[in-house]
């Protein structure tokens, strides 16, 4: 049990450990999944942020740049000098206006004017870049902004914006270097990114050069406050946009709640499986544990039930010497152990006990007080006894700390052999059926109290003469009791008409009764044991005994001894013992080595039969022990020994042999004609 | 024990008449001479019962008449007779006829 417990111990904490290392490295790979995540939406982010400050530059310019034509519309003085102070005013760089064919004609700048020996700066032939500003004069566009960007001219950070002037075909163009840019712009895009946010709750800040916050995305808003850089709780990229710092922003936290989400749905996910699995590993495990106590438990009962089947005698026919009587039981457990026993002794030297119990109650306690009931009735028995008595000694015993109220039914006879005189108690029991001259019947008598009930109990004597002939059945309430499926008992009344048809000999009546109750039970589950017994009265043997020495001519007069017995008895049965016999006289005359031997013949009758019994005191032979010949060889392999004893035990029933005072004992008999 | 024999043609009929069994066996196996005969017909008509002492009589018989290329067989068995050789496994030997 500790090993197995130790045992689930590991396997619990390599479990534990496989889990968690599963869970790290989900974890680990989600935080650079994030980070990745993180930053291509920052760089994705930055194109829109780019598109926005530049639109929203490029319009404020033109808007500038529509105020400049505008002035020059109303008649402002297109002079250097009057170029210069509205280039001022208007807070750009400089001021440029192109005709139609693309040549400067006024600027703010000398540089662009024509000169002596010197053209205008003529923006189609000029190259670079400013050939863009001719879709103004070519018709394509009526407002134009260049990227902020070194110029072509001089090597100055310009953005130029030009529109289109309707009045003369050529345009007007502003040029801003990154101050007045900014200066312009600026205010435009404050709060610009204000309502943007980024991967949740990320965003967009614009700064100005010197740092001061234009857009900011959180609330307090830090506008006109000075920028600091966002530090390691943020994913970040920093990019001019039109000369203006934009930063974008994920906080590491925003960005890792996906991460913590996925990480904390697989956890639960992988710990649910791990659950369910533990779970289902448990119970098959528990399934399993309860499985083997189950076994454990039905092997525990088996062994009860196999124990008091061996407390029981269960030799059959059981005093084969005896002809006088035979006596023939059955124990047919149930599923559950019960109770229920039989019993048979000699109690004297002419008297044999018999009887029948039922023990209330089931499982191992009524198992129990069975074994103590059985031994005790026999242990007060087999003192001698009058039966009366030996009741009232073995229920005093049986009530002595008897807490649990247990008590016991029994039916008990003792019979004289010699007379067929059954003197009988009946302890609360199921009374039995005799057969008496040929009439069957219950044999009822006013019973006495059960055993174990209550200590003081006077047990009443009933006497009954059997003839030979004559027999009585015993049996348990498990018979009478059994119900089919309707809940029909089997009853007292099929009970009798089973056993008053049957006249089967030896156990043939139990197995008839049994396989009637089974039939009447028709697939009912047997509810209680069935315990039978027999005892089949035939009064004293004619018997003819003969003394012989090992001789051939002792053998011949043996064998004529047996013939003239034998006289009356029908020729099939007669001829087949005198074949055996002739088989265990040939054996103890040439083999044995006995000095002596001797022949008894028993003629019983109710039934009809006879019995053998051969003794020798040569070496000890027991022919049942001896294997059979095979029967099947064909003519050149055949071997005649062992044929003899073969015939005995294919013919003879039943053969026994034992050992009794340095002499073999062997009895066989053959029934013969009705049992009545 | 009573054994009488009888020649027609090339068939030789044994007739045996009383019980065969330890006692009675070394007669019927003195009576049981075939000569030259290939044909030889055992009639147990009168035989009430056999004991394994004659069944050795016969397994001999039986052997001996096929080693010589002729033939034995068995006639007119009672019932106990019948039932020793069924048990023993020699009617599936013997010509019972």
């Amino acid at each position: 049990m500790t090993q197995r417990r130790s045992l689930n111990l590991k396997l619990v904490l390599s479990v534990l450990a496989a889990f968690l290392l599963s869970m790290a490295f989900t974890w680990f790979l989600h935080s650079r999944l994030s980070e990745r995540d993180a930053y291509k939406l920052i760089d994705s982010t930055f194109e829109s942020v780019e598109d926005e400050i530049t639109d929203c530059v490029d319009e404020r310019l033109v808007r500038q740049c529509m105020a400049v034509r505008e002035r020059l519309d109303e008649g402002y003085p297109t002079d250097l000098r009057s170029l210069q102070d509205l280039a001022r005013e208007m807070g750009v760089t400089e001021i440029s206006i192109a005709d139609a064919k693309g040549d400067i004609i006024h600027a703010s700048v000398q540089d662009y004017l024509a000169a002596p020996g010197k053209p205008a700066f003529n923006f189609r032939t000029a190259g670079g870049k400013a050939e863009d500003m001719m879709c103004l004069v070519d018709g394509f566009a009526t407002e134009y902004c260049q990227p902020y960007r070194s110029n072509t001219a001089n090597g100055a950070w310009r953005k130029f914006v030009g529109v289109w002037m309707p009045t003369t075909g050529g345009f007007v163009e502003i040029g801003c270097d990154g101050a007045s840019l900014r200066a312009l712009s600026r205010a435009s895009l404050v709060d610009l990114f204000r309502n943007w946010r980024v991967g949740g709750t990320g965003g967009i800040v614009v700064t100005t050069m010197s740092g001061l916050v234009l857009s900011d995305y959180e609330e307090p808003n830090r506008e006109g406050a000075q920028w600091e850089e966002p530090d390691d709780s943020f994913y970040w990229k920093r990019k001019e946009i039109e000369g203006f710092p934009t930063y974008v922003m994920i906080p590491r936290d925003s960005a890792a709640v996906q991460r913590d989400v996925l990480v904390g749905a697989t956890a639960v996910l992988n710990g649910a499986a791990l659950v369910f699995v533990a779970l289902l590993v448990g119970f098959v495990i528990s399934a399993f544990v309860r499985n083997q106590i189950k076994l454990q438990t039905a092997k525990e009962l088996k062994m009860a039930t196999d124990i008091q089947l061996a407390a029981i005698p269960n030799v059959f026919p059981p005093f084969p010497d005896e002809t006088s009587f035979d006596i023939w039981a059955s124990m047919d457990t149930a599923k559950e152990v019960g109770g229920d026993f039989y019993d048979f002794y000699f109690t004297g030297s002419d008297r044999v006990l018999f009887l029948v119990a039922d023990v209330s109650g089931k499982g191992v306690p009524a198992a129990m007080f069975m074994m103590r009931a059985k031994a005790l009735i026999k242990s007060v028995a087999q003192t001698g006894k009058q039966i009366g008595q030996v009741f009232e000694e073995a229920n005093d015993a049986l009530c002595e700390g008897n807490s649990s109220n247990t008590f016991v039914t029994v039916w008990a006879g003792e019979l004289n052999i010699r007379t067929g005189h059954v003197s009988y108690v009946n302890a609360g029991h199921n009374p039995p059926i005799v057969r008496l001259g040929g009439k069957v019947e219950y044999l009822r008598s006013r019973p006495s109290l059960v055993l174990g009930a209550m200590a003081g109990a006077r047990y009443r004597v009933n006497e009954l003469q059997l003839e030979p002939g004559d027999a009585i059945y015993l049996y348990t309430d498990g018979i009478v009791e059994q119900h089919n499926a309707a809940g029909e008992l089997y009853g007292d009344d099929r009970l009798l008409k089973t056993v008053s048809g049957c006249t089967k000999r030896r156990d043939g009546l139990l197995s008839t009764v049994i396989a009637d109750v089974r039939r009447h039970a028709a697939g009912a589950e047997q509810a209680d044991d069935c315990t039978q017994l027999v005892l089949r009265y035939r009064g004293e043997p004619e018997t003819f005994s003969g003394e012989y020495r090992p001789t051939m001519e002792d053998l011949a007069k043996a064998s004529a001894d047996l013939a003239k017995a034998l006289e009356g008895v029908p020729d099939d049965c007669a001829n087949i013992m005198m074949v055996a016999s002739d088989e265990i006289f040939a054996n103890i005359v040439r083999y044995s080595g006995a000095t002596d031997w001797t022949l008894t013949v028993e003629r019983t009758h109710h039934p009809d039969g006879v019995r053998l019994v051969i003794t020798d005191n040569g070496k000890p032979f027991d022919p049942l022990s001896y294997r059979d010949p095979d029967t099947t060889l064909c003519a050149d392999d055949r071997e005649v020994g062992g044929l003899g004893i073969l015939i005995v035990k294919k013919t003879m029933s039943p053969v026994t042999y034992r050992r009794n005072n340095d002499r073999n004992i062997l009895t066989m008999g053959k029934e013969y004609g009705d049992q009545n | 024990m009573e054994i009488k024999t009888n020649t027609d043609g090339s068939t030789l009929t044994i007739s045996v008449s009383g019980r065969v069994d330890t006692v009675t066996a070394p007669e019927l196996e003195a009576g049981l001479k075939f000569g030259d005969a290939k044909q030889v017909v055992l009639d147990l008509a009168d035989v009430p019962y056999m004991s394994s002492a004659g069944l050795r009589l016969l397994l001999t018989a039986h052997k001996t008449m096929m080693a010589k290329g002729g033939e034995l067989k068995i006639a007119n068995i009672q019932p106990t007779v019948k039932e020793v050789l069924d048990i023993t496994g020699f009617s599936d030997i013997l010509n019972l006829v």
